[in-house]
């Protein structure tokens, strides 16, 4: 089964040119030249089937990509990956806020990118070996229904998210550095971005713990990694 | 304001010119304001003490002469009473001597009458038995009797055709001297020791914006541009505060500037590099449907896209390193398993040897930039030298060395500084500049990412020939207990507020930061 990405890249040359290669890498391409083109095409996808991935370029003009980000957010779990001009904190954190799984720097290499994109469909893919129902105090989770509830009501977890719980879950009580998180929820090596660990975990709290800032299930070990409380 | 240029005379012929600046540099400036103030209180309480000791003095003098020359007339008169009732003149002296601290004689028609055994006639001075004999003058002198400073006064007695000789023993009025002239003294040393302080506390307080100003420009140039002198209430030093901070705010723009124009001028490539390096590699996927001239065509151009993308990346790198904006994302690791990870991840296959003294412990890097600085060796290894053959990891002291070697031609002496320089290749290279298809930033990162981690980097000689570069960073302080993972924990809590600059406890190795 072909993969369905749609590209929102403003330079047309750009568009165009990781549009040829990533059809060399196998996967169907739609484009869009601005965020609120995008937004208009992942609402009505071509033939009805939605997208498996969208990649968004920060720089757009009008709409930029972190509001275009979190607008896909709002209405779809999708996985999204940024593309970023510079590797500065900021930015990086400001895309992985606005809801993005992943990001990579101009300029890359195609096969950087596909890289990146096979990692994130393929764990959109794969949840075995792992329990029907765990539940951690008022948390539940159903990791192959994909459902996570608080206190009975269901959250809306992205793949990215709901993969990083389920991580944490299968191991609940023992520490997960970021390196090891990266490593099986990101399939990132060992010397990726711990910000992406990160910033994930915080909008991980902010959906899953009543009080974001005094977390009690996803907890912060200091200088070692994360864990979630059994 | 004058402006004075500062002139660098190296190696001028005379030798000398810088002889007196040493000299008068080596008392420092504080120390001779000091000096100044106590030679001045000095010379000052010494003319005062001076003055007054002598005024004193002579006051004191005058009086106890005068004293001392009542007594010997009063003494005289009732001498001379008393012969001329008939009494025993030995009788009268020693009547006389028991009342007062006075040894006396007598002159008598040619004849002396001494009641002492010490006073003799010739124990009088001569000039004062001549007056008052001879001339039948009232005369007195100063003399020495016994050691003592005496005070010696003879009155004529003409009725009796007798003169009366008394000596006065001045040691008490001596001893009154003594007491002034020391507490004199004491009161010079202690105003002197007073000016002292003075000057000390003055000119420390007088060289204290002299002192903000050369602290803050020590920390301007250590990178941290955003430091300003306060202006304080003093009208005068207001004025060099803000001419100072004006100068610092310029310094700052301009570089800043700079520093934005690499970093504009980097991101503007960044985008047609990325339709470059997409668009070639769809025509590498075609690649063999090519005829033979366009496939070697299309070689170069992927080996040069390939190239202008790393030189775009380094020198991003290098002007977010100089913009000092690069944060440093430190985690704790074993230093043998960050090591051969990072070599690894380069696709070398080089042998990593772990010493067993630094098998175990924990190092706090960021990977990322650790793996570029092993990257960058192991390629510049490939480059330059056919490859690394080993990398070595030992400890030394409180650090750790991890050793790039190679089987290479080696570097020239001359060049092992310069080969970190930015844009600096190895003579060895500059004749084959063709084929490189290095940044020429490779080993300059390496350097500004050790500087980074608070470490240094050095290249020496091969043990079997070629080329060693040495990286030594800081290690923590314990092997891998319990406890030094929890001080490890500590250590990387520090380190998350520090952000771009290595903490003090991280950046003292066994040497310094810079090469």
């Amino acid at each position: 089964m072909t993969s369905h990405i749609l590209l929102v890249e403003d330079d047309e040359r750009i568009r165009t040119s990781m549009r040829l290669a990533l059809e060399d890498e196998g996967y169907e391409i739609a484009e869009a030249a601005s965020g609120e083109e995008a937004l208009e095409i992942a609402a009505q996808p071509p033939g009805g089937q939605p997208f498996d991935l969208i990649i968004i370029d920060i720089m757009l003009p009008g709409m930029d990509g972190f509001d275009c980000c979190r607008e896909v957010r709002r209405q779809s779990m999708v996985p999204i990956i940024m593309v970023t001009a510079r590797t500065d904190t900021h930015d990086v954190v400001a895309g992985l806020e606005a809801g993005a799984d992943d990001y990579v720097t101009k300029p890359f290499e195609p096969k950087e990118l596909a890289a990146r994109i096979r990692a994130l469909l393929r764990r959109a893919r794969a949840t075995e070996g792992t329990p029907s129902s765990l539940s951690f105090g008022d948390l539940e989770i159903l990791p192959e229904a994909g459902v996570v509830r608080l206190a009975g009501e269901e959250v809306h977890l992205t793949r990215t998210e709901f993969l990083l719980l389920c991580e944490l879950a299968a191991n609940a009580g023992k520490v997960l550095s970021r390196e090891q998180l990266l490593e099986r929820v990101w399939s990132y090596d060992y010397f990726g971005d711990g910000r992406l660990v990160d910033v994930h975990v915080r909008r991980l709290r902010t959906k899953v713990e009543p009080d974001p800032a005094n977390p009690h299930h996803v907890l912060t070990v200091r200088g070692l990694g994360y864990k979630l409380a059994p | 304001m004058r402006l004075v240029a500062r002139r660098t005379r190296p190696d001028g012929p005379s030798g000398a010119p810088g002889s007196s600046a040493r000299r008068h540099s080596r008392l420092g400036l504080r120390n001779r304001v000091t000096l100044t103030f106590a030679l001045g209180s000095l010379a000052l309480s010494t003319t005062i003490g001076a003055i007054t000791y002598f005024t004193t003095r002579s006051s004191i003098l005058r009086q106890a002469e005068s004293s001392i020359a009542n007594e010997a007339y009063a003494n005289a008169t009732l001498l001379r009473q008393q012969l001329g009732d008939g009494v025993e003149p030995t009788r009268i002296l020693t009547e006389i001597d028991e009342s007062a601290l006075t040894q006396s004689a007598l002159w008598i028609d040619g004849r002396w009458v001494f009641i002492h055994v010490t006073l003799r006639e010739a124990s009088l001075p001569p000039d004062l038995r001549r007056f008052a004999i001879a001339e039948s003058t009232p005369a007195a002198e100063v003399m020495t009797f016994e050691g003592v400073p005496s005070y010696a006064v003879g009155v004529p007695i003409p009725a009796a055709k007798a003169a009366y000789f008394e000596v006065f023993s001045l040691a008490p009025t001596a001893r009154t001297l003594q007491i002034i002239l020391v507490a004199l003294l004491t009161a010079g040393a202690v105003t002197t020791i007073a000016g002292a302080l003075l000057g000390l506390w003055a000119s420390g307080r007088a060289l204290r914006p002299l002192r903000d100003v050369s602290q803050a420009a020590l920390a301007i140039a250590s990178g941290r541009l955003d430091t300003r002198l306060e202006a304080g209430d003093v009208r005068d030093l207001a004025v060099l505060a803000s001419s100072f901070n004006r100068m610092v705010d310029r310094l700052q723009q301009r570089i800043e500037r700079d520093a934005r124009f690499t970093s504009d001028v980097s991101h503007e490539l960044r985008s047609p590099l990325t339709t470059l390096a997409a668009s070639l590699s769809v025509l590498e996927a075609r690649r063999d449907e090519l005829p033979e001239r366009s496939k070697k065509a299309l070689e170069l151009l992927a080996a040069e896209i390939r190239r202008f993308q790393r030189m775009v990346g380094d020198l991003l790198e290098i002007s977010r390193l100089d913009a000092g904006s690069a944060d440093v994302d430190r985690s704790v690791v074993e230093v043998g398993e960050l090591v051969r990870n990072a070599a690894a991840v380069t696709g070398a296959t080089v042998p990593v040897d772990v010493d067993p003294a630094a098998a175990g412990r924990l190092i706090a890097v960021d990977k990322r930039r650790f793996e570029r600085i092993m990257a960058n060796l192991l390629d510049n290894a490939r480059r330059h030298a056919g490859g690394a053959t080993r990398v070595s990891v030992a400890v030394a002291g409180q650090s750790v060395r991890i050793g790039v070697e190679d089987a290479g031609p080696g570097i020239d002496p001359t060049e092992r500084t310069r080969i970190f320089e930015r844009f600096a290749r190895g003579t060895a290279a500059a004749g084959s500049r063709g084929a490189g298809d290095g940044t020429g930033l490779g080993l300059a990162l390496v350097a500004e990412h050790v500087k980074l981690h608070g470490g240094r980097v050095w290249v020496e000689p091969g043990s079997p020939g070629g080329a060693r570069f040495v990286v030594e960073l800081p290690l923590l302080e314990e092997e891998g207990t319990e406890e030094g993972e929890a001080r490890a924990a500590a250590a990387v809590e520090g380190l998350e507020g520090a952000g771009g600059q290595p903490p003090a406890t991280l950046a003292t190795g066994t040497g310094g930061r810079g090469r």
